[in-house]
């Protein structure tokens, strides 16, 4: 009986502690996307920051840079994007995939030109759990949630803070007005284009602080292509989460499960060959992408730009 | 006395001008009618004052003082404010959430609203703008969503108030209900420029009129100056013969054949259209029309005209009754098939339904028609005769291009609509299904559609307008029916037109037998 | 088409060509920088970069080679692209087609080259057609987007490659996880033995032509084009959308299958873990360079075949990372798409 209930304790942990990357990315996608800005290029961002977060802290020693390096990094992503879909006008999707490229090839060039090649990849030490005083001692509760890593806390408390923000103020009301009809937020007063790039650019540093997860929580190394997808996955998961803070959260933990169920089924051994269990997410963002088809809306203008003296044909 | 004046003013997209050193002057307590065909000049001008478009030079003075305006913002506080002719609201939120955006309010970092909602309250109780403002704004009608409009620039504080057409999506009966209220807010001290390409619309309600082509000023004018004439020759320059024109001649029935006979080109049997959902949005429609034959469909936008014209052109198949296109099912052939056959179509929604703005002309010219002879062997499309073709239609429809290569996204507004006719017309099809055709047309080429439509006639062949324009279709048709909520409530013939009878069943209201 | 028609193609050449050198120009400019201040010689990279295909013979021939599967990803791209659907599965696409192939080349591998190869080749472009409709037919079923379902298939592929690479195929004496050979009969005829070039790029050069064929000449190519400018008017006007994307989706699942196939039998003859390399992401940037013009995507595959080629010679000798030339590629992309807001201004 004990033993049962330790795994299930030690399971729900993980799965918090899985979540952390599929949040944060989904949730600065969703931001992002709120005003109108959709963003594509997660996986590089993610890589990006992944890489630069690795980077720093290897070379200052300090975790805490190393995420700092990775949100600016991210942040410089979202910013080239707004400018390049506010100011330039391009193709959202296309420059989304140009931005893709660019971080994919310099989250492996920034390594081989600081550390070079090796043998034996350098590490970082990993993020550390951290206890919250008094309630990390309710028994099961407090072990599952109160006994985790900074990051944890962060990506569930960002995910409540932009359900408020969006749906409680003025000022998100706003904000999601510049996604729905921006002419109409100009109209009234609204500066469509500050809230594209403040959305963009703290979108940006959200994902890359996703991306940076990967190697101070799970592996304290760098390896080419680590993202594995979960940028891809987290776009996926904003479009079944219909744009919502909450519901992209609970989304989140439902790839985390499938992600721990995969890898602990196969720890275990099973008669299926674990490649078919890799595969699992993949499969089952299709098959839920299948089922919410159509019950969820996105904003009205996504992915369009918005030109003020555009003469309506 | 002047509240507002604004000098020079340019304005050009692309390089082409769009205002060509314009002058306006407002005086208080006025309603300032702006007169003029599409692509004079009317809403490019306003856009300016608003702040939706910056101009290239020119000076606006509010109360004698120059003021500068470079975004929407600038005009609200300086009290200006404008309705668009395309409503600018998000649909998904409220009536409240919509007024309240963007508003400088001390709470804005929660939605308590109790006390703003007493003042719009008060504003309504005021203006007679009855809408409840929980309601979401997506499914509230046209005439409900104007005054929504409305009651966010006044809850703003307006002095000057832009309408931009106000009475494109009215009912004759709410178009007079609206020119009342808009007498009442000049009596409470407001200024009203009123965008419009109806002359009637501005000699009844407005006071001073200023005429403008071609972003040129051409008069000012008080109401009564000058006769209906000088307007009219204002609006449309001296080249058009005002004598041939059908628009304002009214010289249709000298060019009309006799009264249409012979075997129906499109029957509607008891035809209704449910969508999957459950939603009934057309419900037993009957009519027919004949060759030689225009037959109007009037109503206010989104009561089924859109549906009506898929129907016939067999891109949704009637959920009961049937639909017969020269005597056949629609069922029993493609829309492919019926395009290349029998039908020509002008879609509503030109933009998004009928121009592809990526592929050039004769792509585009060639659309509905590329499986048919001469174009195509039905594999093989015979790019030399598709190009021969879109020079001539070209040239008989006066659309402005650098030629059948050129993109289509580089067209304007009405060049595109000239597509849309010319493909439309030459096919010389049995029956056409057209609707709106002349919105964004300017009056010379709002002439040229109408004396083509008459040329079907002549021909023996069959039209079906569908139109939101009251007058064109009175102008036009041998018959109006009235669809309202998917349901045609009355067919009048042309002997019983009468505006506030057709106005009555637009607005759901039926006649007494 | 007529001889006004001719006159302004001629002309507007030059005028697409100029923002295509500049671009080029611009991004090795920028990427020189950084190479320069990394303490790197600058213009021995790039000459490296720039002429290692014209240098030697087997320069060329390595170019020729990455020609092939470069121009086939970039064709799996936009054909779809023509109908506006977003192809990014190219290399799940390329994987299934490399299982497919090797699969029937191991399976009847005692079988004559005038039967096995025909069925290895097929075998690849069907299996690529399969991983491209399903995609399509979630598109043409339930409305999803494209864009996500193809790449996430990718990944699956990656596990299925590693499934079939580690299975009873495995060839036990290689480190890394790939198949024991095909039958010599699946092998594709070399055109020049030594340095080897094997007829895939007659393949692929023949794809190219019937795919900018199909898309300006026929009734289907019209309608593909129509709906890409704009679906909505083409479904009005009859054209059935739904089929035009299923079917473009494949199509270039298709092309995508040949590409592994052609990687199978005419280079690699087995299947190798991570042998789609960055064929797909470099596809996406020929694609993309090219704005979806099927004529030009031959010419610029060709030059992003240079730039692998040389990138890894540059690697050799200079000990300069290859994703540096990867850096110059975006930004050739980057810049292209600048120059196209330059114009429309």
């Amino acid at each position: 009986m004990d033993a049962i209930l330790v795994s299930i304790v030690a399971y729900a942990k993980l799965i918090l502690l899985s979540m952390v990357p599929f949040v944060l990315a989904g949730q600065g996608t969703m931001l992002g996307g709120r005003t109108g800005v959709f963003n594509v290029a997660q996986e590089g961002i993610m890589l990006v920051g992944a890489s630069v977060g690795f980077l720093v802290s290897y070379l200052s020693g300090s975790i805490v840079l190393g995420m700092a390096a990775a949100m600016a990094a991210g942040a410089l992503f979202g910013l080239a994007l707004a400018y390049f879909t506010t100011h330039l006008k391009m193709d959202q999707f296309v420059i989304g995939l140009a931005l893709f490229f660019i971080g994919v090839g310099l989250s492996t060039l920034l390594p081989k030109l600081i550390i070079g090649v090796t043998l034996t990849p350098p590490l970082v030490p990993t993020l550390k759990d951290l206890p919250v005083p008094l309630l990390s001692k309710i028994p099961l509760l407090g072990e599952i949630f109160f006994n985790q890593n900074v990051l944890v806390y962060v990506s569930i408390l960002v995910s409540v803070a932009l359900w408020w923000y969006l749906y409680r103020t003025k000022l998100g009301l706003e904000l999601r007005s510049v996604g729905e009809n921006p002419q109409a937020a100009d109209s009234l007063g609204i500066n469509v284009t500050r809230a594209r790039y403040w959305s963009a650019i703290i979108g940006g540093m959200m994902i890359g602080l996703a991306g940076a997860y990967l190697p101070m929580v799970y592996t304290g190394t760098f390896t080419e292509g680590m993202v594995k997808g979960r940028g891809w996955l987290a776009i996926a998961l904003t479009f079944f989460g219909g744009w919502k803070p909450l519901t992209i959260l609970y989304g989140a933990a439902f790839f985390a499960t499938i992600e721990v169920l995969a890898y602990r089924v196969q720890v275990v051994g099973t008669g299926i060959p674990y490649q078919f269990l890799l595969m699992l997410p993949y499969l089952a963002t299709i098959v839920v992408m299948i089922l919410t088809f159509g019950k969820t809306r996105a904003p009205a203008f996504l992915g369009q730009n918005y030109d003020r003296e555009r003469r309506a044909l | 006395m002047v509240i507002l004046r604004m000098e020079g003013i340019r304005k050009a997209f692309g390089g082409v001008p769009a205002l060509d050193g314009v002058h306006f002057e407002l005086h208080p307590n006025e309603i300032h009618g702006l007169l003029g065909g599409n692509g004079a000049g009317k809403t490019t001008l306003m856009n300016i004052l608003f702040g939706l478009y910056r101009m290239d030079s020119g000076d606006v003075f509010l109360h004698s003082k120059k003021i500068s305006i470079s975004a929407p913002r600038d005009a609200i506080a300086q009290r200006i404010n404008m309705v668009h002719q395309h409503f600018l609201q998000v649909d998904s939120f409220t009536v409240l959430e919509n007024i309240l955006m963007g508003a400088p309010l001390k709470e804005s970092l929660t939605m308590r609203f109790g006390e703003e909602e007493k003042k719009i309250a008060a504003i309504q109780k005021r203006f007679g703008l009855e809408i409840d403002l929980g309601a979401t704004l997506g499914d509230l009608p046209m005439g409900t969503r104007q005054k929504v409009e409305i009651l966010k620039a006044l809850y703003r504080g307006v002095e000057i108030l832009i309408l931009d057409e106000p009475t494109t999506n009215l009912t004759p009966q709410e178009v007079d209900a609206l020119f009342l209220s808009l007498r009442e807010m000049v009596k409470e001290g407001l200024s009203i420029v009123f965008i419009t390409h109806k002359l009637r619309e501005v000699l009844s309600v407005c006071d001073r009129i200023t005429v403008l082509r071609n972003g040129r000023n051409v008069t000012t004018l008080r109401k009564g100056e000058a006769p209906e004439e000088e307007f009219v020759r204002g609006m449309v320059g001296e080249e058009m013969n005002l004598e041939k024109s059908i628009l304002f001649s009214g010289i249709r029935e000298s060019r009309a054949a006799p009264l249409p006979g012979g075997e129906a080109l499109l029957k509607l049997e008891g035809a209704g259209l449910r969508t999957a959902d459950g939603l009934q949005r057309l419900k037993e429609l009957s009519f027919e029309v004949r060759p030689g034959e225009i037959f109007g469909v009037a109503g206010v936008a989104g009561n089924g005209q859109t549906e009506l014209a898929e129907l016939v052109l067999g891109l949704q198949p009637p959920t009961a009754g049937r639909v017969l296109v020269s005597g056949r099912d629609v069922r029993e052939r493609t829309t492919a098939q019926l395009l290349g056959e029998d039908v020509a179509y002008i879609p509503e929604d030109r933009l998004h339904d009928g121009f592809l703005p990526k592929a050039n002309i004769a792509q585009n010219l060639i659309l509905g028609a590329q499986r048919s002879r001469p174009y195509s062997n039905g594999w093989l499309i015979d790019w030399k005769t598709v190009f021969a073709s879109a020079q001539e239609m070209i040239a008989q429809y006066h659309i402005k291009t650098a030629g059948p290569g050129e993109v289509g996204g580089n067209l304007s507004g009405g060049n595109i609509q000239r597509v849309m006719i010319a493909r439309a017309f030459s096919r010389e099809a049995p029956l056409l299904v057209a609707h709106n055709p002349t919105r964004g047309l300017d009056i010379p080429s709002m002439d040229f559609v109408y004396s083509k439509f008459l040329e079907r006639k002549a021909a023996g062949r069959a039209s079906l307008l569908i139109s939101e324009d009251l007058d064109e279709l009175l102008l036009l048709c041998d018959r109006i029916g009235v669809i309202y909520k998917g349901e045609i409530l009355g067919i009048l013939p042309r002997e019983k037109f009468e505006k506030y009878a057709i106005g009555q069943l637009m607005s759901g209201v039926r006649r007494e037998a | 088409m007529t001889a006004m028609t001719a006159k302004t193609t001629s002309r507007s050449l030059l005028g697409t060509a100029i923002p295509y050198l500049l671009a080029i120009l611009a991004s090795f400019a920028a990427a020189g920088i950084f190479i320069a201040l990394m303490g790197f010689d600058v213009l021995r990279a790039y000459s490296t970069i720039l002429f290692t295909s014209f240098r030697t013979a087997n320069g060329f021939i390595q170019t020729l080679l990455k020609f092939v599967p470069l121009l086939l990803q970039a064709l799996a791209f936009t054909i779809p692209l023509t109908a506006g659907k977003f192809n990014i599965g190219g290399e799940g696409q390329l994987l299934a087609g490399a299982i497919g192939s090797t699969a029937v080349g191991i399976a009847f591998s005692h079988l004559p080259p005038a039967l096995l190869l025909p069925l290895v080749i097929l075998a690849g472009v069907a299996a690529g057609a399969l991983w491209g409709l399903i995609p399509g037919w979630l598109l043409y079923r339930f409305g999803i987007n494209e864009i996500l379902t193809t790449v996430l298939l990718n990944f699956v592929a990656f596990s299925l490659v590693n499934y079939v690479a580690t299975g009873p195929w495995r060839d036990q004496g290689a480190g890394h996880p790939m198949t024991v050979a095909i039958g010599e009969g699946g092998f594709l005829p070399m055109l020049i033995n030594n340095p080897p070039l094997n007829a895939g790029i007659i393949v692929a050069i023949i794809v190219a032509a019937l795919v900018y064929f199909y898309t300006t000449r026929t009734v289907a190519g019209y309608e593909l084009v129509a709906t890409g400018a704009n679906p909505r008017a083409a479904k009005t006007f009859g054209i059935k959308t739904r089929l035009m994307f299923i079917s473009s989706l494949v199509i270039a699942g298709a092309v995508g299958g040949l590409s592994g196939a052609l990687e199978v039998a005419g280079v690699q003859h087995r299947l190798i873990e991570g042998m789609q390399s960055n064929f797909l992401v470099l596809g996406l940037i020929i694609g993309l360079i090219a704005k979806g013009n099927n004529l030009a995507v031959p010419f610029i595959a060709f030059f992003i075949s240079v730039l692998e080629v040389g990138a890894s010679a540059m690697q050799r000798t200079l000990l300069i990372p290859v994703e540096m030339v990867f850096i110059v590629e975006a930004l050739i992309l980057v810049f292209v798409l600048l120059s196209d807001v330059v114009r429309r201004r």
